[in-house]
């Protein structure tokens, strides 16, 4: 079971769904303590120096994500919704300090309860469609070094 | 990472008259006469968004005093498809990291009973 990422025409958002192997419960709780996402979070190689999670509507998430190569990524969120075990939603918290057409998606991730498994579903929700659409245009084609023809292709369907 | 770049190309695409005029460039350099044609739209007005695209790095003019033909800079958007690429590889390991935790994860009942239904897909 893979990652499955969708892109709906209608809706500005990047959508990514999964089913996890673990109840609705323990898949909460692996996305909501502190103490267990700096396991996972980044991936394979990647370590969480500082994780601090507020979980509630308005509570912060101080994270430090260190990267295989050692560098250092500080990431500031502030959670929107915290409905337990269910949904979850956050977006950076520098957000309104932004440039403006910066993306910053904001993230809501609901959890579906299958009995022994989860629906896993992300929504990472662009401020406007153009930023998705810059977003999405250009992520799913992969560039060609050197050419621009698919660009120019994916210019003409705008 | 040029994050400022990277701003003013998001602003400059993030608006779909500039999108079309960009659209337009991929095909070939033209005049604002010839991008301002299907618009019902002044030239100062077509003018004014070829601005914000050549601010940004999207266009460049030609040196011609009369013509000064448009053209298509793809270099800025490479950036764009460099960050959303690594935004979209970013959850795609995070998620798939999930998995894997969540299978070593420490749990009070870790009891699995067997698997008794087909798998299910919901919508």
């Amino acid at each position: 079971m893979s990652t499955k990422t969708d892109v709906p025409s209608a809706e500005p958002a990047i959508l990514m769904s999964r089913i996890y192997d673990a109840p609705r419960e323990v898949v909460w709780k692996a996305m909501t303590e502190a103490k267990h996402v700096a396991r996972w979070w980044g991936g394979a190689g990647f370590s969480n120096p500082v994780c601090e999670m507020d979980v509630r509507p308005g509570g912060l998430w101080r994270h430090v994500m260190r990267f295989p190569d050692g560098h250092e990524l500080h990431m500031n969120f502030v959670f929107l919704e915290a409905d337990k075990p269910q949904r979850l939603v956050w977006q950076d918290a520098d957000h309104d300090t932004r440039e403006p057409g910066r993306p910053s998606p904001v993230i809501t991730v609901t959890l579906e309860d299958l009995g022994d498994r989860t629906q896993y579903r992300m929504v990472a929700r662009f401020r406007s469609l153009a930023e998705r659409d810059a977003a999405l245009g250009f992520g799913f084609v992969k560039p060609i070094e050197g050419s621009n023809d698919r660009l120019a292709e994916y210019l003409k369907k705008l | 990472m040029a994050t400022d770049t990277l701003s003013a190309t998001l602003f400059a695409l993030s608006d779909v008259t500039r999108r079309a005029l960009l659209a337009r460039l991929a095909s070939g350099d033209a005049s604002v006469t010839e991008l301002a044609e299907p618009y019902e739209m002044s030239l100062a007005a077509v003018s004014k968004h070829l601005k914000v695209l050549e601010t940004a790095g999207l266009i460049s003019r030609g040196k011609e005093a009369q013509w000064r033909p448009c053209h298509l800079e793809a270099k800025p958007l490479e950036a764009v498809l460099e960050w959303v690429e690594n935004y979209r590889v970013f959850w795609e390991r995070n998620l798939e990291s999930l998995n894997d935790y969540l299978k070593k994860m420490p749990r009070k009942h870790n009891v699995r009973k067997p698997a008794t239904r087909a798998e299910r897909k919901p919508r």
